[in-house]
């Protein structure tokens, strides 16, 4: 290796992205650019009920329909498939789970029917000349009442209650027996919400008849995951199914279960002899059947402390509500786990948690996934055990916090926590914020019956999963490890290409990996094509490919590092015989005819085009012994990962773990209740940063998307089902007019699990619902009420301000005191 | 989704458009800026038969000063009127064009189509309402001015016959010493308010002559609130005047609990915009400068 390979001159750069031009100058393109020959449309038809029988499907005015092509229902789909794969064990794995409702419809807006037409048009009139008659059913609207299995959802699991598992570590009894205070808490609530991307789903389907081969034009998020259950859900080898994606329009974990849609598409494009087949998903469709986050509660919290505010244990029960169908998970019934103790040092815990099924949208991983619902939970229970101990929310976090000398520091449930330093994080935001300014402002407002709270969230974003996590759902999942795959080439006339297998949705990867090959190379970026896009036959993809879960940047680019390597090593190789030298005598950098390797003690090179022409096109002059060198180099990169003890619950479920710690003030006004945010900072430490412009960014927007679900965004079923939020004018999704100004600020603490010491980052921990939760509380305590759900908006807080529900706050909140 | 099949007319002038109007009958509609009429097409919870497009007509849209008063041409969109100097003449006039929806909405949105339109939800007859607004309609048999009072009749019913549209809306310019304001929350930028109020106030010096008070969102019309009027007239602004209003405003609205809001919140809401917009509009009365307009979450 020259000096050359450890330089980073485009690592940590904030280089503009490559995206951008093609993006900004709006020639991205997407899947609903895309236009085929024969190209038919496909609208779905939807149950109004949240539950019901389905007594007949009348498709006949439908298929008389002038330009109509096909019509498809349950009962005519399901003797042609297998219903989908369960990830849960049994009671969740009895599930029938078929793309269009067979014999009864379980939430309003799930798809009963589908109509293929020639234009969207006539798609949209024959949809509504299918006659579906239905026979009522009680609805199960909520996760704690569906428990009580009154109305059953799914008779073939015989109960609502999908999975249950208790998480227990260390000896919680007995540190409740020893504690100072125990400080108990009823019941708590995270609302519902979802992911608004600008691209709502896209699948194009061609089940073509001349190969027996089904392709997908989509902007699914996780390719490799959609074709194994399509594979066997359709009864076909995998290798039949070709996925490709191109730009995406944001997903935000949504855009990942789009997989029974994709199976209608293709069944309806064999239905019609083979025609391609487009959906293109409406804003009401994405809001009341795509897929919403999880909704969870947290029952009878007990907190355990010390006598001087330390946690000691905490025993609750969680009750997960996931819409009508488990779909991706009970994933998330382990997920949260990965965070277990947050950023807090307590060892003894019993969480029992619980998933039911409901007669709402399946739930779908949404940035942030399963975590910052516990995540949530612990930041309410400090603030709230803090406030009741009469210790400054600031100081609570600092008794409590994993101290920076810890790490790598091992939870009680076995994870890794890699790198961090949570007290210089709180130490950076309450300097930029002015804390100290604040809390005098504060004061003085008070003292004029103004309702001001400062409040902190402290949070993490686990990335890179260990797959291994689904065995402790369920012990017989296929699945553990992390992995993906890349490809580094020189083409024949010297072009250096990348290609990887994820499927960006802005998150600029085809930056991040052109800095990662351009420091390999010493080369410019600009000089590296990266080819991102799912691609089932760019045959870079592993089981666990696509974007997701915070990891691209360790995952992804460690493949494309990976790659890079094998690459240069072979170029390496072949320059060395070519220039008649050693290979330690050899540097690569660019001269006057591109790109090139150089033999620094003769002052001899040769460029990329002379390497790939050697191997390409003008072999015969390749030495026999060279003839393993391709030029063209794939490589998957491996998580190092074991199988996590499945009984005990116990192992390292994530590889690497970004934090984000957030201030807000906000001010709520004592006459129109309206909350505003008068001053935020975020600090973000997500290990070395790759490219700090698109870190700032993803900040924001994962600030964004926190705040928005703070204060405004939430999913809203009634009594009997309707869901009461399916156009944004209801459900009202966070615009720019919205934003406060926030201010940014980082550290960075490298992780030793990544190469470059960069941890997966982009959900951002949802930190601004701890932090936006926490600032109402600290304004609110002086009342006596408590913050016991996740979404507050002027009209919640008005409820509780003008006393109508404060009584039932008051009961919220026992303390027992001990010394 | 896309709207059911329809026919498309395009009228030269108001008076074809009407003339079209009365031969294509009820199952015709007017698209002005389309703004309220296209989504309910697209959604399909509106399925007319025939749509008259006005666009085309020239000579729609414009902002004139005549006699002491306004007129804007049926077609004038609200962000010509939010940019307009002589509209702003009038500051509660550009409170409520330049607050309206997003950006978007308001370069289509219509001053008369919004009226028309008759949304019980609608910012433009609240504070119209405050002043002395006249409408001006046309029908085959020729036009007519109906006193915006007398306009809007119920929620999205309005004195237009089938045959009949708006042609021009009138507003006298208020006198020296009057000032006005409107102030709307809206959860985000391109919703329907949660509630608004616009008052217009004539002050001697620091006693109220006149006031007209008017409230948005919390009845199946704009509520005129005399008793806040009454409340305000021949009196000083003291705590205790402005706390009448604002109850007298709380109890006039008439609220349904929706995803706006909670009735009781959009009721106690009302009121503390009734109060906010009292300030703003004695300050403007009195010749200040205020900036108001439509509150975010």
């Amino acid at each position: 290796m020259g000096p050359e390979a450890a330089k980073k001159n485009w690592v940590g750069k904030p280089l503009p992205r490559k995206e951008e031009d093609r993006l900004l100058r709006g020639r991205g393109k997407f899947a609903d650019d895309i236009k085929l020959r024969e190209m038919l449309y496909l609208r779905f038809v939807r149950s109004p009920y949240a539950h019901a029988k389905i007594v007949s499907v009348d498709v006949s005015a439908a298929e008389a329909l002038p330009g109509v092509v096909a019509t498809l229902t349950g009962a005519e789909l399901a003797p042609q498939v297998q219903p989908f794969i369960e990830i849960a064990p049994d009671p969740g794995g009895k599930i029938k789970d078929y793309a269009l409702a067979v014999s009864k419809v379980r939430y309003q807006g799930e798809p009963v029917a589908a109509v293929v037409a020639e234009s969207p048009s006539l798609a949209d009139d024959a949809a509504e000349l299918i006659q579906v008659e239905y026979e009522a059913l009680d609805p199960v609207i909520d996760g704690e009442e569906a428990l009580k299995d009154a109305s059953i959802l799914h008779e073939e699991a015989g109960t609502n209650r999908v999975w249950r598992g208790v998480f227990e570590y260390g000896d919680a009894d007995k540190a409740l027996k020893e504690a100072a205070y125990v400080v108990n808490i009823d019941r708590m609530h995270f609302h519902r919400f979802s992911s608004t991307p600008l691209e709502n789903n896209v699948v194009i389907a061609q089940w073509d008849p001349k190969d027996e081969r089904i392709y997908y034009q989509c902007n699914n998020s996780f390719p490799s995951f959609a074709i194994q259950f399509l594979a066997a859900h359709l009864q076909v080898h995998i290798d039949r199914i070709r996925v490709q994606t191109s730009d995406i329009g944001g997903s935000f974990g949504i855009k990942i279960t789009t997989y029974p849609q994709m199976a209608v598409c293709a069944m309806a494009s064999k239905k019609a002899g083979g025609r391609p087949v487009k959906w293109v998903e409406t804003r009401s469709e994405h809001m009341t059947s795509s897929a919403h986050g999880n909704e969870r509660t947290f029952r009878d919290t007990r907190v355990a402390l010390d006598k001087n505010g330390v946690i000691t244990a905490i025993v609750s029960r969680h009750i997960d509500d996931c819409g009508a169908y488990p779909r991706y998970e009970p994933l998330g019934c382990v997920i949260w786990s990965q965070v277990f103790p947050g950023v807090y040092r307590f060892k003894n815990a019993r969480i029992d948690f619980s998933q039911a099924v409901t007669n709402k949208c399946p739930v779908g991983p949404n940035r942030g996934y399963s975590r910052m619902q516990h995540l949530w939970f612990l930041e309410r229970v400090v603030d709230i055990c803090a406030h009741e101990l009469g210790i400054p929310p600031d100081e609570m976090r600092l008794r409590n916090y994993i101290r920076p000398e810890e790490f790598p520091y091992t939870t009680p449930n076995g994870c890794v926590y890699d790198s961090g330093d949570y007290p210089k994080m709180l130490q950076v935001a309450k300097g930029l914020i002015g804390w100290d300014d604040w809390k005098k402002k504060q004061a003085e407002a008070r003292k004029q019956g103004r309702v001001i709270g400062i409040g902190i969230g402290t949070t993490l974003d686990s990335g890179t999963n260990n797959f291994g996590q689904s065995q402790i759902v369920n012990p017989g999942a296929p699945f553990s490890g992390n992995s993906q795959g890349a490809n580094c080439k020189l083409d024949i006339y010297g072009e250096v290409v990348v290609a990887v297998g994820s499927c960006p949705q802005g998150q600029g990867h085809e930056t991040t990996a052109a800095q990662v090959v351009a420091d390999v190379l010493n080369i410019h970026p600009d000089l590296i094509t990266v080819r991102t896009g799912f691609d089932t036959e760019r045959n870079v993809h592993t089981g666990f490919s696509g974007t997701y879960a915070s990891q691209f940047a360790v995952s992804g680019l460690s493949a494309v590092h990976g790659a890079a390597q094998k690459l240069k090593a072979e170029m390496k190789r072949l320059a060395s015989s070519v220039l008649n030298t050693k290979e330690d005598d050899l540097e690569f950098g660019a001269g006057a005819q591109g790109p090139e390797v150089r033999a620094r003690s003769t002052g001899k090179s040769i460029n990329y085009w002379g390497l790939a022409n050697i191997v390409n096109v003008n072999s015969a002059v390749l030495p026999v012994e060279m003839h393993d060198v391709t030029l063209n180099c794939r490589y998957i990169w491996r998580a190092p990962f074991k199988v996590p003890d499945t009984v005990k619950k116990y192992g390292s479920l994530t590889l690497t773990y970004a934090s984000q710690l957030h201030i807000a003030v906000l001010e709520i006004d004592r006459e129109t209740f309206i909350p505003r945010i008068l001053d935020y900072v975020a600090v973000d430490d997500c290990g070395t940063v790759i490219n700090p412009g698109i870190v700032e960014g993803q900040v924001y927007g994962a600030t964004a998307h926190g705040i928005g679900a703070a204060l405004m965004e939430t999913c809203v079923y009634d009594a009997v089902g309707n869901m009461l939020t399916s156009t944004f004018s209801d459900y009202t999704p966070i615009t720019a007019m919205n934003m406060p100004k926030v201010k940014y600020g980082h550290t960075e603490t490298p992780s030793p699990h990544s190469y470059s010491g960069a941890k997966g980052m982009g959900e951002g921990g949802a930190a601004p619902i701890h932090t936006v939760s926490a600032a109402l509380q600290d304004a609110l305590f002086a009342d006596g009420i408590f913050i016991d759900d996740s979404f507050n908006n002027a009209d919640s807080l008005f409820r509780a301000m003008v006393g109508k529900e404060i009584s039932q706050a008051k009961q919220l909140v026992r303390v027992e005191r001990r010394t | 989704m896309y709207p059911r099949a329809f026919h498309y007319h395009r009228a030269g002038s108001l008076t074809e458009a009407v003339t079209m109007l009365s031969q294509l009958g009820d199952d015709a509609k007017l698209l002005a800026g389309g703004q309220s009429l296209i989504p309910l097409m697209k959604l399909r919870f509106a399925n007319p038969g025939h749509l008259v497009d006005l666009n085309f007509i020239s000579g729609t849209s414009y902002i004139q000063e005549e006699d002491g008063g306004l007129r804007f041409g049926a077609l004038t969109r609200h962000a010509e009127i939010a940019d307009s100097a002589l509209a702003a003449k009038i500051p509660i006039v550009h409170d409520c064009a330049a607050g309206i929806a997003d950006v978007q909405v308001r370069n289509r949105g219509t001053i008369g189509g919004s009226l028309a339109e008759a949304d019980p939800s609608g910012d433009w007859a609240v504070v119209l309402m405050t002043l002395a607004t006249e409408v001006r309609c046309l029908g085959t048999n020729g036009e007519r001015t109906v006193p915006l009072a007398g306009f809007v009749k119920d929620a999205y019913t309005t004195a237009l016959a089938h045959d009949e549209l708006v042609s021009e809306v009138r507003v006298k310019i208020p006198a020296k010493g009057s000032g006005g304001a409107y102030i709307a929350f809206k959860r985000s930028a391109p919703v329907y308010p949660t509630a608004s109020a616009a008052v217009q106030l004539t002050m001697d010096g620091d006693v109220c002559k006149d006031a007209a008070i008017v409230l948005g969102c919390v009845g199946l019309t704009a509520i005129k609130v005399t008793d806040a009027e009454v409340a305000l007239r021949g009196h000083s602004f003291t705590d205790k005047a402005i706390k009448a209003a604002m109850e007298a405003a709380s109890a006039a609205a008439d609220p349904q609990s929706d995803m706006r809001g909670s009735a009781d919140y959009k009721r106690t809401l009302v009121g503390a915009l009734v109060k906010r917009a009292i300030e703003a509009a004695s300050h403007r009365a009195r010749g200040e400068q205020v900036e108001v307009s439509h509150i975010y979450a």
